[in-house]
C-alpha cells in the first residue's frame, strides 16, 4: 500500500512539473555581499536565480520566507527557481554570514515591466 | 547556524527514544555513524552536485527526507532497530553536513574561532535543554495519555521533511509552487526563536503553498492512521 502511494505521489509531482522558460536573474555572492542584493520581479512568475559565488568560501543561500537553502560552493554557480509568488517582500541572506550578506526579493508589478522589457 | 542544525536532530532522536529506549551504545554509534557519513557526503558534494545537470545535491536531499519519513514510519510500527539506524543516520547526514561545510570553511579562513567555539557550545547548550524538557514531557504524555499523542508528534515531525523534499523539488523546477495559502510571517516569523523550535518541531511554515499543505496533512494523516491500524506496535508497548 505504502509503496503504491508512493508511486501516485511521484506520478503527481511529476505531472505537476514542466519546463517553461523562467525570466533569469544574475545574483553575485562577493566578499559576503550580495550584488544586487535588491532583486524586483513580477508577481505570479516563476523566476530562475543564477548566484554565483565569487568567494573563496562557501555560503549557504537561505531564505525562510521563499523557503529556499542552498549551498554555494567557492567559484561557481548555483540555480535556485523561486516563485509563482505574490507580491511583498522576501528576504534571503547567506547563512555562514547572515550579518552582512543579505537581500531581498521585491515583487509587484514593477518587476512584470522589467521582466516584459 | 548550530541551533539550526542540532535541533531537529535532537528532536527526532527523543522522540525516537520516547517510542522506545534504546541504549546508550546504540545511540552513540548511530551518531558517530551519522557524522561520518555527513563528513563523507560533503567530501563528495562538489562530485555528487554535478549529477542529473548541476542538481545531485538536491535529489540526494530529497531521498534523504523520504528515507527518514519512511524510517521513522517504520520504528512508530515495528520498533526495529533497523529503522531507529537508518532515521538517525539519514537525519544527521541531512543536517550535520551544512554544519561541516559552514566549521571547516569559517575554520580555515577566518581568526574568529573564539567566538564560533561559544557560538556552537551555546547552541549545543540550548539543543540539550530543550531536548531534556521535552523527553520529560513527553513521557510524561506517554504514561498519562499512551502512544497516541506521541505518534501524533512523530507525525507531524517526520511529514516535516516531506515538506523539505518537496522545497527542494521546487528550487531544482521539478514541481512548480503553487499558491500560497497563508501568510503568517507578521504573526509568527520562521526566523523567530519560537519560528525556529516550531519548524524543528512540526514543520511550521509562515508561507506554505498548497501542496506543502496537502503533502503535509495527508501524509500526517496516513502516518497516525497506520499506527492505528497494524496493532502489534501498540501491543508491544502499550502503558
Amino acid at each position: 500500500m505504502t509503496k503504491r502511494l508512493f508511486n501516485h505521489c511521484l506520478c503527481c509531482l511529476l505531472f505537476l512539473s514542466f519546463n517553461a522558460a523562467s525570466k533569469e536573474y544574475l545574483i553575485i555572492l562577493k566578499d559576503h555581499l550580495f550584488y544586487p542584493s535588491q532583486i524586483i520581479i513580477p508577481a505570479n512568475k516563476k523566476v530562475k536565480l543564477l548566484i554565483e559565488n565569487q568567494d573563496s568560501t562557501p555560503e549557504e543561500f537561505d531564505s525562510f520566507d521563499l523557503n529556499r537553502e542552498k549551498v554555494l560552493y567557492p567559484n561557481r554557480k548555483s540555480i535556485i527557481y523561486i516563485g509563482p509568488l505574490s507580491k511583498g517582500h522576501y528576504e534571503f541572506f547567506g547563512e555562514f554570514s547572515p550579518n552582512t550578506a543579505r537581500g531581498v526579493v521585491i515583487v509587484s508589478d514593477e518587476g512584470a515591466q522589467h521582466a516584459n522589457n | 547556524m548550530s541551533l539550526n542544525q542540532l535541533l531537529p536532530v535532537a528532536i527526532l532522536l527523543v522522540l525516537l527514544q520516547v517510542v522506545k529506549k534504546q541504549s546508550s551504545l546504540q545511540i552513540g554509534s548511530a551518531l558517530l555513524i551519522g557524522a561520518v557519513m555527513s563528513f563523507s557526503y560533503m567530501q563528495s558534494a562538489s562530485w555528487v552536485s554535478k549529477w542529473f545537470e548541476h542538481q545531485g545535491l538536491e535529489y540526494s536531499q530529497i531521498g534523504l527526507c523520504i528515507t527518514i519519513f519512511i524510517a521513522v514510519l517504520a520504528f512508530a510500527l515495528k520498533q526495529k532497530l533497523a529503522a531507529f539506524y537508518i532515521a538517525v543516520i539519514s537525519t544527521v547526514a541531512l543536517y550535520l553536513s551544512h554544519y561541516i561545510i559552514y566549521l571547516t570553511s569559517f575554520w580555515q579562513n577566518s581568526d574568529a574561532g573564539q567566538s564560533l567555539f561559544i557560538g556552537t557550545l551555546l547552541g549545543s547548550g540550548i539543543c540539550l535543554s530543550f531536548s531534556v524538557l521535552l523527553y520529560f514531557l513527553m513521557n510524561a504524555i506517554k504514561y498519562r495519555f499512551g502512544m497516541y499523542p506521541l505518534f501524533t508528534l512523530l507525525a507531524f515531525n517526520s511529514a516535516a521533511k516531506l515538506l523539505v523534499a518537496l522545497d527542494l523539488a521546487s528550487q531544482i523546477d521539478l514541481i512548480t509552487n503553487t499558491s500560497t495559502v497563508w501568510d503568517l510571517r507578521d504573526l509568527l516569523s520562521e526566523n523567530s526563536e519560537l519560528g525556529r523550535v516550531l519548524r524543528a518541531l512540526v514543520g511550521y511554515e509562515a508561507t506554505p503553498d498548497l501542496m506543502s499543505v496537502l503533502i503535509y496533512s495527508t501524509s500526517s494523516v496516513l502516518f497516525v492512521l497506520l499506527c492505528y491500524v497494524i496493532p502489534a506496535s501498540i501491543t508491544k508497548e502499550r502503558v
